[in-house]
């Protein structure tokens, strides 16, 4: 329920006669302004002015009450907030002062050279007299008001409330305003000064509370809380507690009444595209697909194994043929026969044929032919019958053949040999798996345990390892150029080499060169050779161990997720996925503070500010009256108008009333009221008292102003009753 | 609303009082300065002003509320001197930046201050 500005231009200022006050209610946050004897103000706006730049002129505009946010597309309003003329309750910057009053009377309508009405404007208690002076001053010289008065809202609000019996003529106003509260005393209708007070803090203290508090509470959603905005959250949402203490409790206890009580404010937020699982249809469709290409290619293959088996045939022909035709030749035309086709001798032609014959095989699939050679030669131990001949038996030829059997033999044994390693390491391998499966079994949890604890040490080792070997290098080690420039990192056998270059280089230059003297010194060239880099004898153990239980882990632990490569080769397809804003995060809670923030007006002590509450203000209040009647205290207490805009928080009657109960004996008569319209019964009390007959001699012209000087301004004081 | 620059009825218009291109000091005082220039001092102390009709402090023991809840606060954190309600929020307080403590602080005036 924000109040609305009412800022059209009114037309009928010449209806009234120049003996028609007009009245301006010049509170700190909002600026009413209209015609005495009316009910109603003409005009209502905030009293704020901005001045922003156009953005395209640069020309400075003037900007009063709330605008439109439409005008900020063509105004920067970065560099200059909306600023008040108030300095607590009292006006001090005289040049806003001018532009909101401008803008009051130009929306009043006024025309002709001046404003020739009296006007009546309200200040606040006490007003120093530099702020008095300077507003009389303002309103004779730039605008020719005749005549000026000046008052009290409070005053003007509860005369209002008396003349419509809600009040009596002796009582107490209680008025939270904008950015002080205050307690004014009445006795016959008039304000006892003596006995009001004032403390700092008000509706403002509590906005701007409530406003820190939701931006502490919720950093991201700062933008959203405007003032204006949190000024429209506290007035819907924020209510005065009968017992902060208790309320707190219940709070904190939680509940179902808390629940209720929790108020949320749903910023607009869009659902994430939520991802459908693909239909049906759609994985057959991809399947057909991938069906569909995989056929293609086994097509493919298949055309080209047929093709390559054609062309392989067709070589073997023709060397067949070739040799066919070689048995007709004679020995000496051997070579003038051959020249032509490429070939150097028979051998050679023999050997051709059966390189394609085993490629002609392997085209095929056929398994290889050397396999069962090898059964075959494995039993048979006469296959190489000339090694245990000794040499000097042998012809020429022999020992040729000899030494091609010995060659034969021994790479045929090593690879026996390998074979029968690969086997037994199988062996090994199979009764290790048997032995951990045993172990799985008698205590999986254990064995799980130790297996992680296991994986996690060897990850750490073969990570720190490679960290060492790269140190930090960008290349990732396996920096193959070798060209580093200066400044770049080396790893750690680079680094080794570069050493050992540059001390090599240093003996060099000295005295006698014994370098190679010992055979040791040679050592150094190994060292310094490339091919050094890359010793991971250690390494490897250690990365195929990993391999194998991270594996292992992978089959019996559905949990297990192995760690990434620190540096993945390619960019992982997966980005770090962000959570998406749900429902909750868009959400501003408003719990605690909805009768936190209102607190404050009780207990200022909140906000730092050490003075009394209201509640307590009444007995400073009382305390301070002239006269200690206590028949008029009582007649005082039992007739408490609220009235200020705070005075809408909902519970502000009944904790008043139960505050100002602790602090009056037990049986005084009390008896708090709201005022009829706290916002607006200060405005309808000074229209009321404008247009009364007596109102002329309640005011001052210019003359006497300038006659009577500060001194009597200071004096100056109205009377209430007329 | 746009305010026009020259308005009809107003004897001195802003743009003469406030002539565009000058340089002007400040030409006004904060409520300080206004109340410093007012002297009550050289009046009688009974006479009423501005000043003396504040009100003053509370009687009553300022209520200790924890500075993040709003719930009643029986301690107060030593390092960060915010108030607190239970463990719960103890660990949110000490968990906070800095920049936060001290705006929490700022809120009841408590915060550190460097001139």
């Amino acid at each position: 329920m924000p109040f609305i500005s009412r800022i059209n231009r009114q037309s009928d200022y010449n209806i009234f006669s120049p003996s028609t006050p007009i009245v301006i209610d010049n509170g700190a946050s909002y600026f009413r302004i209209g015609w005495a004897g009316e009910t109603d103000p003409r005009v209502i706006f905030r009293n704020i002015v901005q001045r922003p730049r156009h953005k395209v002129t640069g020309e400075t505009v003037t900007i009063v009450g709330d605008h439109d946010p439409g005008l900020l597309k063509y105004f920067d309003c970065t560099r200059s907030g909306p600023r008040s003329a108030f300095d607590s309750n009292v006006v001090y910057q005289f040049e806003i002062m001018e532009y909101i009053l401008d803008f009051g009377f130009d929306r009043m309508g006024a025309i002709g050279s001046q404003i020739d009405h009296p006007v009546l404007i309200t200040e606040c208690v006490c007003n120093p007299v530099h702020s008095r002076s300077k507003m009389a001053e303002l309103l004779f010289e730039s605008y020719g008001v005749p005549s000026i008065a000046f008052g009290v809202d409070a005053a003007f609000s509860y005369k209002y409330n008396q003349q419509h019996g809600i009040c009596d003529k002796d009582g107490l106003a209680i008025s939270p305003g904008f950015s002080t509260s205050h307690v004014i005393p009445f006795v016959n209708g008039e304000p006892v000064y003596k006995g009001c007070c004032r403390t700092n803090v008000g509706g403002f203290h509590v906005t701007d509370y409530l406003k820190q508090l939701l931006s502490l509470k919720h950093p991201h959603h700062m933008a959203r809380l405007t003032w204006e905005k949190v000024e429209d959250l506290k007035m819907e949402h924020c209510y005065i507690a009968p017992d902060y203490a208790e309320e707190a409790q219940l709070f904190q206890k939680g509940g179902k009444e808390v629940e209720d009580k929790t108020r949320y404010w749903q910023l607009p937020w869009v659902p994430p595209p939520t991802e459908e699982p693909p239909s049906e249809e759609e994985l057959a469709r991809k399947a057909a697909i991938k069906e569909r290409q995989g056929q293609r290619l086994r097509e493919m293959a298949e055309a080209k194994r047929s093709s390559r088996i054609n062309e392989l045939e067709n070589e073997l022909n023709n060397l067949e043929f070739l040799l066919q035709q070689l048995e007709q030749v004679e020995e000496k035309a051997i070579p003038s026969f051959l020249s032509d086709t490429g070939y150097v001798s028979k051998q050679e032609i023999e050997s051709a044929v059966l390189k394609v014959n085993a490629s002609l095989r392997k085209a095929k699939g056929e398994p290889k032919q050397a396999e069962n050679e090898e059964k075959a030669d494995a039993s048979t131990n006469g296959k190489y019958p000339l090694i245990n001949v000794p040499d000097n038996l042998l012809t020429p030829e022999q020992l040729k053949e000899k030494k091609r059997q010995i060659f034969l033999k021994t790479t045929t044994e090593g690879r026996q040999r390998a074979k029968q390693k690969r086997f037994e390491e199988e062996l090994e391998r199979e009764k290790k798996n048997q032995l951990e499966e045993e172990r799985r079994l008698e205590n999986p949890e254990l064995y799980l345990e130790q297996m992680r604890v296991k994986y996690k040490d060897l990850y750490e080792r073969v990570e720190q390892r490679k960290r060492l070997k790269t140190n930090g290098g960008h290349t990732n080690g396996n920096n193959l150029s070798g060209g580093v420039g200066r400044g770049e990192r080396l790893n750690a056998a680079q680094r080794e080499r570069m050493r050992l270059l540059t001390t090599a280089a240093f003996d060099r230059g000295k005295g006698e060169d014994t370098f190679g003297a010992r055979d040791e010194d040679w050592q150094l060239y190994k060292l310094m050779s490339k091919d050094h880099d890359d010793d991971e004898d250690g390494a490897d153990g250690d990365e195929t161990e990993l391999a194998r239980i991270s594996s292992r882990l992978q089959e019996i632990d559905p949990t297990f997720v192995p760690k990434r490569e620190s540096t993945p080769s390619q960019p992982s397809a997966e980005v770090p996925r962000i959570r998406p804003l749900t429902k909750e995060d868009c959400q501003i809670v408003i719990g605690v503070e909805r009768f936190r923030c209102p607190e404050v007006l009780f207990c200022p002590n909140l906000i730092g500010i050490d003075q009394v509450g209201l509640d307590e203000m009444v007995g400073v209040s009382l305390r301070r009256m002239p006269s200690e009647d206590a028949c008029l205290v009582d007649r005082l207490t039992s007739s408490i108008l609220m009235t200020g805009g705070s005075c809408l928080l909902p519970g502000m009657g009944e904790r008043l009333e139960a505050g100002i109960r602790m602090i009056r004996p037990c049986g005084s008569p009390i008896k708090v009221v709201r005022a009829l319209d706290p916002i607006l019964d200060a405005w309808r009390g000074a229209s009321v008292y404008a247009s009364s007959l007596l109102f002329p001699q309640q005011t001052f012209s210019k003359m006497d102003y300038y006659e009577k000087g500060e001194y009597w301004l200071r004096g100056y004081q109205p009377r209430y009753s007329l | 609303m746009v305010l026009p620059t020259h308005l009809s009825f107003k004897k001195i218009q802003m743009y003469e009082k406030y002539p565009k291109g000058q340089a002007r000091g400040r030409h006004w005082k904060h409520l300080k300065q206004i109340l410093q220039a007012e002297n009550y001092q050289n009046y009688p102390p009974d006479e009423l002003n501005y000043v003396n009709i504040e009100s003053p402090p509370s009687m009553h023991p300022c209520k200790k509320i924890c500075d993040i809840t709003g719930f009643e606060a029986p301690y107060s954190d030593p390092r960060t001197n915010l108030r607190y309600a239970n463990a719960e929020v103890f660990k949110l307080v000490r968990s906070l930046p800095n920049d936060y403590v001290q705006r929490y602080l700022a809120l009841r005036n408590a915060a550190v201050v460097l001139k």
